[in-house]
């Protein structure tokens, strides 16, 4: 019987959870990956990557959208002072002509994508947890019709380590800003 | 005995409250799900038959227009923004159309939905060589007009300010044709209040 409350229990505190991520992702034209939590050393810096995946039957522009009116893709971030983030590196869009104009080729990312990245930590940074907010910006379209520019959120976690080898002090979980704005 | 009726009791009473918090939550994301809906035909957007919703915008140099001082012609309400190829594309067929049937009482009204901006929207309107007014959009429009998650959608208005006909997403040069005459054939009923 316990066990079964139990189980109830947990059915109750996770439906609302589930239904609104089912009601949130049904919007979202591009899913972010996970990011398995950033180990980085204070003064040293590690590559991030973050994976993105279009929904099947729309485009984004890339970060080099082909003409100036289009939107580009753009992963920002909202990082602590002992953290900096350096080199993002976007994948060239593939250059495809869509049938509302095959006149022209659009650069664009469809599939999956991974924009990459340097993380760094202030030699002065402060060892232990952060989680680190950033968004992505794009703006999708499929063959007959454009959807206005969203923002994606997302979250990771990152331990700076002391330079040492001593074992770092416990220390609370940090959480960068939300990003918010245009 | 009394632990299995307890654990039956139990069990209804979940389903109950699960059904209960389905609904709930379906109801509170429901200005999203009626935005992703807006290309299978979002259930706000005014339907065929029914009095365009009035809206008052400002053209690109700043003057107002409302929508039911255009009761008697027939008109092209195109929603639009820069940064959509799609609505590139049935520009120059909206300027063809405009001179086409401009006599016989066609307005055709671009709603930008930019927020880059009024000269952004009037370069790229200059660019186009846009020869129809060009409004200014704001997120209240969208919200009467269905949310416009998806551009261009264009809502073809009698000369009664009704409804005629709608286009979500491009379709072809002789789709929007076909509308705009069926919109030119309807007689005005020019002291139709507006629906607000």
């Amino acid at each position: 019987m316990r066990r079964f409350l139990r189980l109830l229990a947990f059915i109750f505190a996770s439906t609302p959870a589930l239904l609104l991520a089912q009601s949130s992702s049904a919007i979202e034209r591009v899913i972010a990956g996970p990011v398995s939590t950033v180990m980085v050393h204070k003064g040293s810096s590690t590559p991030v990557q973050f994976i993105f995946h279009v929904k099947p039957g729309y485009h984004i522009n890339s970060n080099k959208p082909s003409t100036p009116e289009l939107i580009p893709t753009v992963l920002s971030f909202s990082l602590p002072e002992d953290l900096v983030i350096g080199r993002m590196k976007y994948p060239a869009g593939a250059l495809i002509s869509f049938p509302f104009d095959p006149s022209q080729k659009l650069s664009v990312y469809s599939g999956d994508f991974t924009v990459k990245g340097l993380l760094i930590a202030q030699p002065k940074a402060n060892p232990g947890p952060f989680t680190i907010h950033a968004e992505l910006r794009y703006q999708a379209c499929d063959n007959n019709a454009c959807y206005p520019p969203k923002k994606l959120p997302l979250a990771f976690n990152v331990n700076i380590r002391s330079g040492g080898h001593s074992a770092p002090k416990a220390r609370p979980n940090r959480t960068s800003p939300h990003i918010h704005g245009n | 005995m009394k632990r299995s009726v307890l654990f039956i009791v139990l069990i209804v009473v979940a389903i109950t409250l699960l059904l209960f918090s389905g609904k709930y939550f379906s109801k509170g994301g429901k200005a999203a799900n009626v935005a992703s809906a807006a290309f299978q035909g979002a259930s706000d957007a005014p339907a065929k038959g029914a009095l365009a919703p009035d809206f008052t915008l400002k053209t690109l140099d700043g003057k107002d227009v409302q929508l039911s001082s255009l009761r008697g012609k027939a008109v092209l309400l195109n929603f639009w923004a820069t940064w959509c190829e799609p609505c590139k594309i049935e520009m120059p067929w909206l300027v063809d159309l405009q001179k086409k049937y401009r006599m016989q009482g066609l307005e055709i009204v671009g709603v930008a939905m930019d927020d880059s901006g009024e000269k952004t929207i009037a370069d790229f309107a200059h660019k186009m060589q846009v020869n129809y007014t060009v409004l200014v959009g704001s997120e209240k429009v969208a919200q009467m007009y269905g949310g416009l998650d998806g551009l261009p959608t264009s809502f073809f208005l009698g000369r009664d300010g009704k409804v005629v006909d709608t286009a979500l997403g491009l379709v072809s040069e002789s789709t929007i044709e076909d509308a705009i005459k069926k919109s030119l054939a309807t007689s005005g009923a020019t002291n139709t209040a507006a629906a607000r």
